[in-house]
């Protein structure tokens, strides 16, 4: 008897011990560090949920508000494997409608079956919505379905589908060149390149968030309400864009032409109207870049691609001698069809001579020979200091991505040599881009005061819309010197019968043919240039066209000439503006 | 004597029994009550902040649709697509030798778009739940009582 209750008090304590030991262990365990790491670890993965808030990427409109950029709905599919009821049902449908493979789809369907897979697996992203309504379709002929008597019914359980918006270019190619693209298909690291998405790229996206949600229905935390993108409202025209765009092409292709550029700008507040260059892309496929622009080539030839831009120079130099006093309109000169500068001789576009000349007829006849005698008239430290205000060698400061720039040599640097004085005269040695040309030429268009050049008007930020103002950059002559310039221009073209000319609007202008230097010197290509603005007692707009090596013909004034002429037919329209007599007559009392 | 008095006051033990049955089941429904209290609250605010989850999932989707409904409006009215709309009823370009220009007092011509409210000095704020729903009694008591007195301050000054 008392051995049994020894054993019982023996057995007693030892379940006491192990209970004691238990409880310890339950203790110590609640209480360890990694106890602690693991509840904190479930608090973090079940109760609350991390999410990165993309805002909306800002839109981009034209002057008027049509829509050049904007974003679309796409969205991703995935599944749940453990919520999948027919795999076969899913992998078919999603492998029709969303032109997958079936046998990957369907492995992905049954990987909880097979393999405890509890992941969700994205099946595809950027699907269209169209697609999405065809599944929703089919999910809705399921439901209605009667259940077969044998087998699982045909279910789309366990698929799942999220919007998300990614960057749409409604209107294609048009101004391509300007906008940039956005680079959608990285989702998580995309970014605006070249142009305007480029440029504007931290505006445009806007801030991205990081949030902590709790799972807990009782714990209510707003999402915080993540303001979009700024959206850009352009100075670009898209009716004009179009036009030019249309003529461009146009002109490329008639003339055979490797690329060609044409820049509108507001010559009093630097605003660009429309910038097209050929070749251009649609930013929708941004993928096919490469086919389009080849290692090499520029993406927006306006402002990256550096030429030799030749007679267009011309308006530069005669308004630097002019506004020094160097030279005036009825300065004579004569013409013996040589000039020597720098101990080299200086020749004519066709080796002519054209004998007595007044400046007018210099510029009438783009003599290269005057224009080197007026660079010497001027001497080269004021020539080269109207270059440089001019903004030659220095960025424009255009606000978009990509401007290339190529410094101007001046007497003392070891690339400079008296020479150039002579052909920078007429812009050869001299590399520019026609963004920089335009600029510096608008002011004869502004009463000598050169403008900023810009594209974006204003900006839409957290709701209100905020103003770009046009910004001078200096009054480079002065405003007579700008409007004796404007009038030698019209009187050239007017006495030469230009092609350049638009009836019942005077304008004022000048051509540019450059030939283009290769590894042995000159080779017989050209760049094709002419600017010209109007109406000449009012500008409103002044045109840069360039075409890079014709065929039609090497002389700007044979096919870039007529491009003018047909760009302004098409802006006085687009602009509104009367012709000449009409406009006086509306102004007179 | 005294133990007399004691015993003339002292509560028979049925009825003390009673008492404490009874006091234990006052806190029990006490407790029923504000248990049951908590719980409707509980699911109200769990109902509402589902609710609210809900609508914010659907404003996530409207901003989207937004989005997307204003880029299928710029392809229909895209400069392509409106030539040939155009073209198809039978309009053409117009051109220069076409237009008639008449003097109009007081049109001052197309004004670029103004697709937003210029700056002004005062921002209004803009939050989706009021700050009742999310700011603790000691919050509320110490807004209101820093106003009461800021107004206090004011109307003294």
């Amino acid at each position: 008897m008392n051995d049994g209750a020894g054993r019982m008090r023996l057995i007693g304590a030892v379940f006491v011990l192990l209970s004691a030991a238990i409880v310890y262990q339950m203790i110590r365990i609640q209480n360890s560090e990694h106890s602690r790491q693991l509840v904190e670890m479930f608090a973090r993965t079940y109760n609350q949920q991390v999410r990165i808030i993309l805002p909306e990427r800002g839109n981009i409109y034209d002057r008027w508000g049509n829509l050049l950029a904007g974003n679309k709905e796409v969205y991703e599919v995935g599944i749940a494997p453990p919520q999948v009821a027919n795999p076969e049902t899913v992998a078919r449908d999603l492998a029709a409608v969303l032109d997958v493979d079936y046998y990957d789809t369907l492995r992905k369907a049954e990987s909880f079956r097979k393999e405890g897979n509890e992941r969700y697996e994205l099946i595809k992203d950027f699907v269209p919505a169209d697609k999405i309504r065809q599944l929703e379709q089919k999910l809705a002929e399921y439901e209605n379905a009667e259940k077969p008597k044998k087998g699982a019914p045909p279910s789309l359980a366990g698929v799942y589908w999220k919007a998300h918006l990614i960057r749409s270019y409604p209107e294609n190619e048009l101004a391509a060149n300007v906008l940039g693209f956005y680079n959608f298909l990285d989702r998580w690291n995309g970014r605006g390149m070249l142009g305007l998405e480029e440029q504007y790229n931290n505006l445009l996206a806007g801030n991205k968030q990081q949030v902590v949600l709790p799972l807990n229905p009782t714990e209510i935390q707003e999402i915080p309400e993540i303001p979009p993108g700024a959206s850009l409202i352009t100075s670009l025209d898209r009716d004009i864009q179009a036009a030019m765009e249309r003529i461009i092409d146009q002109a490329v292709k008639e003339n055979g032409a490797e690329s060609g550029t044409l820049v509108v700008m507001d010559p009093k507040t630097g605003e660009i109207l429309a910038m097209a260059t050929t070749p251009h892309f649609n930013p929708n496929e941004y993928w096919r870049y490469d086919e389009i622009f080849p290692v090499g080539s520029y993406f927006n030839r306006a402002i990256s691609q550096l030429y030799e831009p030749g007679s267009v120079f011309k308006v530069l130099t005669m308004a630097a001698a002019i506004d020094a006093g160097a030279v005036q309109p009825e300065t004579p000169f004569v013409d013996v069809g040589a000039i020597e500068v720098g101990g080299i001789w200086i020749y004519n576009w066709d080796r002519g001579a054209w004998g007595p000349q007044d400046m007018v007829g210099c510029m009438q006849h783009s003599l290269n020979v005057c224009l080197a005698w007026v660079a010497q008239e001027l001497g080269p430290t004021q020539f080269y200091k109207y270059l440089q205000d001019f903004g030659i060698g220095r960025y424009t400061g255009i606000d978009l991505a990509g401007e290339q720039v190529y410094p101007l040599s001046l007497p003392g640097d070891s690339n400079w040599y008296p020479v150039n004085l002579g052909t920078n005269s007429f812009g050869q040695g001299v590399a520019t881009t026609p963004i920089q040309m335009i600029t510096a030429i608008a002011a004869m268009a502004n009463e000598g005061k050169m403008m900023a050049p810009h594209v974006v008007k204003a900006y839409i930020q957290d709701g209100v819309q905020y103003t770009v103002n046009p910004r001078v950059i200096r009054q480079v002559v002065k405003p007579e010197t700008a409007r004796t310039i404007t009038e030698m221009l019209a009187v050239s073209l007017e006495n030469e019968a230009s092609n350049a000319l638009v009836e019942g609007y005077r304008v004022a202008g000048k051509t540019g043919t450059a030939e283009i230097p290769g590894p042995g010197g000159y080779t017989n290509m050209t760049n094709a240039s002419f600017v010209g603005w109007g109406p000449v007692d009012d500008p409103r707009f002044i045109v840069y066209v360039w075409l890079e090596k014709p065929t039609s013909s090497p002389w700007g004034s044979v096919v870039a000439a007529p491009v003018f002429s047909q760009a302004v037919e098409e802006l006085v329209v687009l602009m509104k503006i009367p012709p000449d007599e009409v406009r006086q007559q509306l102004a007179s009392p | 004597m005294n133990q007399r008095i004691i015993q003339a006051y002292r509560q028979a033990p049925w009825r003390v029994q009673l008492q404490w049955i009874g006091l234990f089941l006052l806190i029990l429904v006490a407790g029923m009550l504000i248990a049951g209290v908590y719980l409707y609250v509980s699911g109200r605010a769990a109902e509402t902040g589902a609710r609210i989850k809900a609508l914010e999932v659907e404003r996530e989707g409207l901003a989207i649709r937004i989005a997307d409904m204003r880029t299928q409006l710029a392809l229909l009215n895209s400069s392509q697509v409106m030539l040939e709309r155009a073209e198809k009823l039978g309009f053409r370009p117009v051109e220069r030798e076409d237009l008639v220009y008449l003097p109009a007092a007081g049109v001052s011509g197309r004004e670029v778009v103004f697709l937003a409210p210029p700056p002004t000095s005062v921002m209004r704020e803009n939050k989706l739940l009021r700050p009742a729903y999310t700011q603790s009694l000691w919050d509320l008591f110490y807004q209101t009582a820093y106003q009461y007195l800021n107004t206090r301050g004011g109307q003294g000054q």
